[in-house]
């Protein structure tokens, strides 16, 4: 899977949890989780659930901070999934 | 509601200190138990697979109020890092508690929870995060409790334990309804969703402290 591949997956994940395109419209990958896209620690919570499910992984101990940014996201995932 | 958790066994050796703690506590217990109310005949039906208890927090004693209030499951408890390095987290970990970071929560600790809840545990938990800096009411609650019960499948019972007043007397406990937040938003609710149910909770709890006063 390519990084581009995980990243529009990524966002359709965050537009299913959020109900509408509208936060993933503007979203690149440095846009940060919280600041940018107005996610609190469970909603970042969510969608680690959520990626796990769709990507079939499984994340390591890591807190929800480890994700700063969408990047940092997409990094981790392919990094799992490699 | 809670059809896929298992029942828990009743006695088992992991919980062995957990019960040794009941069994020696019980003078205490019928000194200063709880006076309970239930909202309603239905608030008097206590789940026995898994269960998510949520209370307002106003002392460091609640968690004992509230294994009062509903005695009749074992019940435990997400503790704060600080408490569990503590010299008293020697308890807490015998007792089964449960370590969260509540600055970084991390996925695990989600995941130990959700999994005991679906193996029927009953798990307790203060989601205005620490001692309210105000105990007249409830501070807005996270939404952790939600999502804990959404993955799970499992019910919420609102408790409110009313602040105390003096050291000897017995305090009360109201008990409200179980809520069914998945049968209400579904497994994947979105974000919206998410914060809608914890708003209903937090408004039940806002009403069971209106009981005390009528």
């Amino acid at each position: 899977m390519t990084r581009q591949e995980i990243f529009d997956k990524l966002m359709e994940i965050l537009a299913a949890a959020e109900g509408s395109d509208e936060i993933v419209k503007s979203c690149t990958e440095s846009s940060r989780l919280r600041a940018d896209l107005g996610l609190n620690s469970v909603n970042i919570l969510y969608m680690v659930i959520a990626i796990e499910e769709a990507f079939g992984i499984y994340f390591d101990d890591v807190g929800v901070n480890a994700f700063e940014t969408v990047g940092d996201t997409v990094d981790y995932i392919e990094g799992k999934l490699s | 509601m809670n059809g896929s958790t298992r029942k828990p066994k009743l006695f088992s050796f992991k919980n062995f200190f957990h019960d040794f703690v009941r069994v020696t506590g019980a003078p205490v217990v019928l000194w200063f138990r709880p006076k309970r109310i239930y909202t309603t005949e239905k608030a008097r039906i206590i789940p026995k697979g898994g269960l998510l208890l949520i209370a307002n927090h106003t002392d460091f004693a609640d968690p004992v109020y509230m294994m009062l209030g509903v005695w009749q499951r074992r019940q435990y408890f997400l503790v704060s890092e600080e408490l569990m390095d503590s010299r008293h987290g020697r308890l807490f970990k015998a007792c089964r508690c449960i370590r969260i970071d509540r600055d970084n929560p991390g996925v695990s600790t989600f995941r130990e929870i959700t999994e005991r809840l679906k193996s029927g545990e009953c798990v307790s938990m203060f989601p205005e995060g620490k001692i309210a800096a105000d105990s007249s009411k409830p501070s807005p609650f996270k939404s952790g409790a939600v999502l804990m019960a959404i993955r799970s499948g499992v019910p919420i019972i609102p408790m409110y334990i009313e602040k105390k007043k003096s050291a000897f007397g017995r305090l009360r406990i109201v008990i409200g309804e179980s809520v069914d937040v998945r049968a209400m938003y579904g497994e994947r609710p979105t974000f919206a969703q998410i914060d809608a149910a914890t708003k209903l909770l937090f408004e039940r709890e806002q009403s069971l402290s209106g009981w005390l006063s009528e």
